[in-house]
């Protein structure tokens, strides 16, 4: 799905952008090169426009290693410089051939990738399939603590590389023998953890320093002050379609409030991640600025712990599901930036179904949640202790956690106390039966189904919050096992219908991405899409 | 003198050995804080996605499980060879840390105490030679009100005033992204960089960018400077060689500024440097209105993420900054003033 743009009026200000505005006009009327061939085909021989594009954000980077990040900030960078063997394209959902031509398999278990010819890193040294191979053993035997290795699972677990797991027949094809059916191992190698990394430049025992990155993506990295910015060049050497831009720099923000301030000055020409539903609602109809928006994967919820009172209770779970009035928090808290959550699988993925719509309703439904707990014979009100984080989920989780209340408690089947501690003390007591029900988050590692309903609803679920279905259970079974979609989307839908009925977890909101875009700015509709890579090559702007 | 000069010379070797105590307090203090609160890197930055036994094998192996003792002493033992360590969250070295982001917190600083001494200085001795006059009573307004203004507030309405309404300054970052890039740094201060490398369209964009910050910063500071230079010029007038002066016949201009001025100064002298040493730790709250990209917002993003080993790397690293400066002007002190002796 493509992003929907809703514009403003256009005026320039700012003498910084004036001073950008001169330097573009005067490359421009000295530059003698032709626009790059920017029609889609895989020429791999175009020049890229003679444009330069400046991002601002508030995240932040960890490691430009692949085998030592699995953060936003990080990954964002990440995607720009280094290539993957199959990635998503922009809109689409599905993995698509990336440096390897095709990845086949015929039981999930073998996949054999095979890599296009004169594949080169950006220091001119040939990408062959030992680099592939380097790139995911290493991941896996360094096992950084803030890597994603676990992401890869299925190869080998962290920190115990088989060297079975991959085979490199020859310098263009590459074997991977997964421990067990994983039909989603397409996916997994559009990921951060499956970024291809030179062999002859990269230890394999320990990370790359940030400022000696070497991939083979569409950028290369310029340069690299940490906390302050990233700037990145174009690839001459890059396989595929040239850039829409020559240069990138990335400025990052220690507040959204100056990020905000630097786009209304016109020191940025895009701002994308974070700002608050305040920030958004300053800046619609912003003299020079739009807003952009596309849909994301990022969803929040609050789950039951089955083995604590009261969400021991099936009826009590099924009540709270019938009076969360989700329109009214996107509304009120969100302003509208987010959209009514009614499944654990969002909406734009796969098999998704509106299965808490289906089974309970879209709206707030008292009467219904008074019965389910009459026929149960639930006393009521119904005593809940809810917990929230207040920072790690942004400022509104206040908000969004007293509206919450103030729904469950309308009608007095609910007696809801709110409590909240801290990201670091709230990690170490959520997953360990110390909260009865409590608020989480999520943003996919992948776009796939199975990236949600397998890491909330399997009987291993990181949330150890003691939901265990059997046929959940069996159908995660079914869909990680097979290629056959048709397959893979019934069991989603009748997993959300299980787990609709039982209602472990209570999804509450979808986010969609929002970009603030300075006129002249194009492109960035075309990269907002659920797998939450802001593709810069796809961004150019016009003076 | 050769007593003089040995007593001096006993008095700055017991203020540095008193120094080491102290310094060894913070660090324990710092240790301990770090440990005791709730929470790890691992947690912060993976809590939520992954599973408890996942991040406990991740925390092992980390080390984070290692009884205290023995990373206490690992600890001193990597101080005491001025080795910080590297950060958890984002693998720097945190000397790398204290020269870049610190560089850029000196240079902020070093602009803001000039600032703030004009301006204390200037006022404070106008309201304390005019005492009780209309110059006095604004003066000492002025002081009081922008001291009580917290720098954040001040920050965001010059950044409203000048930046967004008026469109005539930056309102964050060191300077444009452009000159960020290609200014080459030899000193990781922007403003020496760019006159040594004779790039002055880079100087006047770093100027732009440090105005606001460092006029905010300056003008809160001198505000405490305003009242102590008025305050300690109207004692100093009082004294007894000041009356004599008058006595001789002497201006009361050449009075206030060739007797009186410099005599009231030497108090100052020492606020002025410790306030320094204090801002060299970090303006956090000037650093994050601004975005400005110095040691203090990395200290607090580091705590943030419970990144242990940048936070103690830091504030050790303030901490003999604050010991060096304060031995420095009690040094000061007693070598102007035989009086000032253990």
């Amino acid at each position: 799905m493509e992003g929907v743009w809703r514009g403003g009026a256009v005026k320039r200000k700012g003498r910084v952008a004036a001073a950008f505005a001169v330097m573009a006009l005067v490359l421009a009327a000295c530059s003698s090169d032709e626009p790059g061939d920017t029609d889609g085909t895989d020429t791999g021989t175009a020049e890229p426009a003679d444009v330069t594009i400046i991002h601002g954000t508030t995240d932040s980077i960890v490691s430009l290693d692949p085998a030592g990040q699995y953060d936003f900030g990080s990954n964002q960078i990440s995607q720009q410089v280094y290539s993957t063997l199959l990635e998503v394209p922009a809109g689409g959902s599905l993995p698509e051939p990336a440096l390897a031509e095709s990845c086949e398999t015929e039981d999930s278990t073998v996949y054999t990738c095979t890599l296009q010819d004169g594949l080169t890193f950006s220091d001119g040294s040939p990408l062959t399939s030992e680099d592939v191979a380097f790139s995911f053993q290493r991941n896996i035997e360094i096992d950084d603590p803030q890597g994603a290795c676990s992401l890869l699972a299925s190869l080998a677990a962290c920190g115990k590389w088989k060297d079975s797991a991959i085979e490199t027949p020859d310098d263009t094809t590459v074997v991977f023998n997964l421990q067990a059916p994983n039909a989603v191992w397409p996916s997994v190698l559009t990921t951060s953890a499956a970024f291809i990394v030179p062999s002859e430049v990269y230890p394999a025992d320990a990370l790359q320093p940030d400022d000696q990155v070497v991939g083979s993506g569409r950028y290369t990295l310029a340069e690299y002050r940490p906390g302050e910015q990233v700037v990145l060049e174009a690839n001459p050497s890059f396989y595929g379609d040239a850039p829409l831009n020559t240069r990138v720099f990335v400025q990052y923000f220690k507040q959204s409030s100056a990020l905000k301030l630097a786009l209304e000055q016109g020191e940025v020409d895009i701002g994308w991640r974070t700002f608050t539903p305040t920030d958004v609602s300053s800046l619609e109809g912003a003299e020079g600025l739009s807003v952009v928006e596309g849909p994301g994967g990022e969803i929040r919820y609050f789950a039951f712990n089955l083995n604590l009172e009261p969400g021991d209770e099936p009826a009590v779970r099924q009540a709270a599901a019938m009076l969360i009035d989700r329109q009214a928090i996107a509304d009120n808290v969100y302003e509208g930036t987010v959209d009514p959550l009614y499944s654990m699988l969002p909406a734009g993925f796969a098999g998704h179904t509106e299965a808490f719509a289906e089974r309970y309703g879209e709206g707030p439904d008292p009467d219904g949640a008074a019965q389910v707990l009459d026929d149960a014979s639930v006393q009521t009100p119904v005593e809940l202790e809810l917990w929230w984080t207040p920072t790690h989920y942004g400022d509104a989780s206040a908000d969004e956690y007293a509206e919450i209340k103030r729904q469950l408690e309308e009608g007095g089947l609910f007696s809801v106390t709110l409590e909240s501690t801290e990201w670091d003390q709230y990690t170490e007591d959520a997953f360990t039966d110390g909260y009865p029900a409590y608020q989480l988050g999520w943003f996919p590692d992948y776009v796939d189904g199975d990236n949600y309903i397998a890491s909330f609803y399997s009987s291993a679920s990181f949330l150890n919050i003691h939901y265990e279905n059997q046929e959940v259970d069996d159908l995660i079974a079914v869909e990680q096992g097979s290629t056959d979609d048709a397959e893979r989307e019934g069991s989603f839908q009748r997993i959300q219908e299980i787990t609709a009925e039982e209602a472990p977890i209570i999804p509450i909101w979808q986010g969609t991405q929002l970009a603030i875009v300075r006129d002249g700015v194009t492109g960035v509709e075309d990269t907002l899409d659920p797998t939450y890579i802001f593709r810069y090559w796809l961004i150019s702007k016009s003076e | 003198m050769a007593g003089r000069s040995h007593s001096l010379r006993r008095y700055l070797l017991t203020r540095i050995a008193l120094a080491i105590p102290m310094l060894l307090i913070l660090l324990t203090l710092v240790f301990l804080l770090m440990r005791v609160a709730p929470g790890d890197p691992i947690s912060a930055a993976l809590g939520g996605r992954l599973p408890q036994e996942e991040l406990d094998r991740r925390r092992a192996e980390a080390g984070y499980d290692r009884p205290l003792i023995g990373q206490y002493l690992e600890y001193l033992g990597d101080v005491a060879t001025f080795d910080f360590g590297t950060t958890i969250v984002d693998n720097r070295p945190v000397t790398d840390v204290i020269v870049q982001n610190g560089a850029a917190t000196l240079e902020l600083t070093m602009v803001a105490m000039v600032i703030a001494v004009v301006t204390g200085v200037g006022i404070g001795t106008l309201a304390g030679r005019y005492r009780d006059t209309g110059l006095d009573v604004g003066g000492r307004l002025f002081g009081i009100v922008i001291y009580a203004a917290p720098v954040f507030y001040l920050g965001f309405l010059a950044q409203l005033v000048f930046g967004k309404w008026l469109g005539w300054l930056p309102t964050s970052g060191r300077a444009s992204p452009v000159v960020t890039f290609e200014l080459d740094t030899k000193t990781n201060l922007f403003l020496v960089d760019s006159v040594i490398t004779g790039n002055w369209e880079a100087f006047v964009d770093v100027v732009e960018h440090l105005v606001m910050p460092a006029t905010v910063l300056g003008l809160v500071i001198g505000g405490v400077f305003i009242r102590l230079v008025r305050v300690n010029l109207i004692q100093t007038l009082k004294g007894d060689y000041v009356e004599a002066a008058r006595a001789r016949g002497v201006g009361e201009r050449a009075v206030v500024f060739r007797h009186a001025f410099k005599n009231a100064l030497v108090p100052i002298v020492t606020v002025v440097g410790l306030q320094f040493a204090l801002l060299l730790s970090g303006a956090v709250l000037t650093e994050q209105t601004f975005n400005w990209p110095g040691i203090g917002s990395e200290l607090v993003r580091y705590l943030d993420n419970r990144d242990y080993i940048a936070v103690q790397g830091i504030i050790t690293f303030a901490g003999l900054v604050v010991v060096f400066v304060s031995v420095l002007i009690d040094f000061v002190n007693a070598w102007i003033d035989p009086r000032v002796r253990f």
